[in-house]
């Protein structure tokens, strides 16, 4: 087979993404400095780089594992619901936390982008990047942003926050289950909740309802944006 | 017998996952309709308020969502490999971007991490309580 009809099977990339992610894991458990998605994405991108293959031939099968995101994100409920009966005290406040932690990084992202030179699209383009993909990119469009920079940008910023994320909260003695959820979930979405997973449930709980109180909280605050922008 | 406890906890599974895609489509639907929050989202709402009104019970989902919760870094790979794609966007103004990134996510971590600290202090028990929890559902896949 040639290497440019080697990705033409969806079952290729799809095998080869688990393979990865299944060595990125079993690396992640024996070190647990070891960010998994960085593990299991760079040998495809090496890959791809090598064979001079477009991501769109990845994505045919690529596309069938990230579908699966959808029934992942409703999955966080159960977390939430077994959690909620203990954290319901929390709830309001964590509502508080999240909302100016939400604004902090909106009005962050918007005024370094501005302050080094950004166009106006692009500098909105950079506001909704802390909250999950399909959320941001339906603000960033409603906004007059550019789609495709702030999916690169809430990529990186979920990969960065699961990778680096609880090791900065420690470096600032930030500990215990509801300020690292919440500071992860408000910071980096789904990609850093679902690194919380297998440290704690708790932790990932907390970043369940964090992560869903800023995904509502960043839409409001859009839906009023745009009247200002116009 | 062994064999009808598999199929059991297939089913498990099966009805699991089936109910989560059920809640995915109908929080889709509530989107076309207008609805601004996108549809996995409103989906984890409604599933949320289903268990909190005893519509929906823990059991009939738990597993599946397990299974989900604990393999969501593989669902993510592939938008990260789509990286791949953004060299071009960032030339243009990829110092710009970068840097946006780097400070908010900073900001973001931070100023969010400093009010928990504030407002919600530090619970002793419950790290402590999850972790073997989790390990044992990971141990008897």
């Amino acid at each position: 087979m040639t290497a440019a009809g080697f990705f033409t099977l969806p079952a290729v990339s799809i095998a080869m993404t688990v393979a990865t992610y299944a060595l990125g894991l079993r690396l992640h458990l024996r070190w647990r400095w070891i960010p998994p998605i960085l593990v299991a994405a760079a040998p495809i991108i090496c890959l791809l780089v090598v064979l001079h293959e477009p991501f769109s031939a990845y994505n045919r099968g690529g596309a069938w594992i990230t579908w699966l995101l959808g029934p992942g994100t409703v999955a966080l409920a159960v977390p939430m619901f077994r959690n909620g009966i203990a954290l319901r005290p929390s709830l309001p406040r964590l509502g508080i936390v999240v909302s100016l932690g939400s604004t902090v990084g909106m009005v962050s992202a918007g005024l370094t982008a501005w302050a080094l030179g950004a166009p106006r699209a692009v500098v909105l383009s950079t506001l909704p990047k802390s909250v999950t993909t399909p959320i941001a990119i339906e603000i960033s469009k409603e906004l007059g942003g550019i789609p495709a920079i702030t999916i690169a940008m809430v990529v990186i910023t979920g990969v960065l926050g699961a990778s680096f994320g609880v090791t900065i909260l420690q470096l600032l003695h930030i500990r215990g289950a509801r300020a690292t959820g919440a500071a992860i979930g408000t910071a980096s979405h789904g990609v850093g909740t679902a690194s919380l997973v297998r440290r704690s449930e708790r932790e990932a709980a907390v970043s369940s309802w964090a992560m869903a109180a800023a995904g509502i909280f960043i839409s409001i605050v859009a839906t009023i944006l745009k009247f200002f922008l116009k | 017998m062994l064999h009808k406890r598999r199929m059991e906890e297939m089913w498990d599974y099966l009805r699991g996952t089936l109910l989560l895609v059920s809640f995915l489509f109908v929080g889709q639907g509530a989107h076309w309709l207008g609805c601004p929050l996108p549809g996995s989202v409103t989906g984890l709402l409604l599933l949320l308020l289903a268990m909190i009104f005893r519509l929906v019970r823990l059991q009939w989902v738990e597993k599946a969502a397990g299974l989900f919760l604990r393999h969501m870094v593989l669902l993510f790979v592939p938008v990260t490999v789509g990286l791949l794609e953004v060299g071009p966007l960032l030339k243009q103004s990829g110092l710009a971007i970068l840097a946006s990134l780097v400070v908010s996510l900073l900001a973001t971590l931070i100023a969010t991490g400093l009010l928990s600290r504030w407002l919600l202090p530090y619970d002793e028990n419950s790290t402590v309580n999850a972790g073997p929890e989790m390990l044992r559902q990971m141990e008897d896949r």
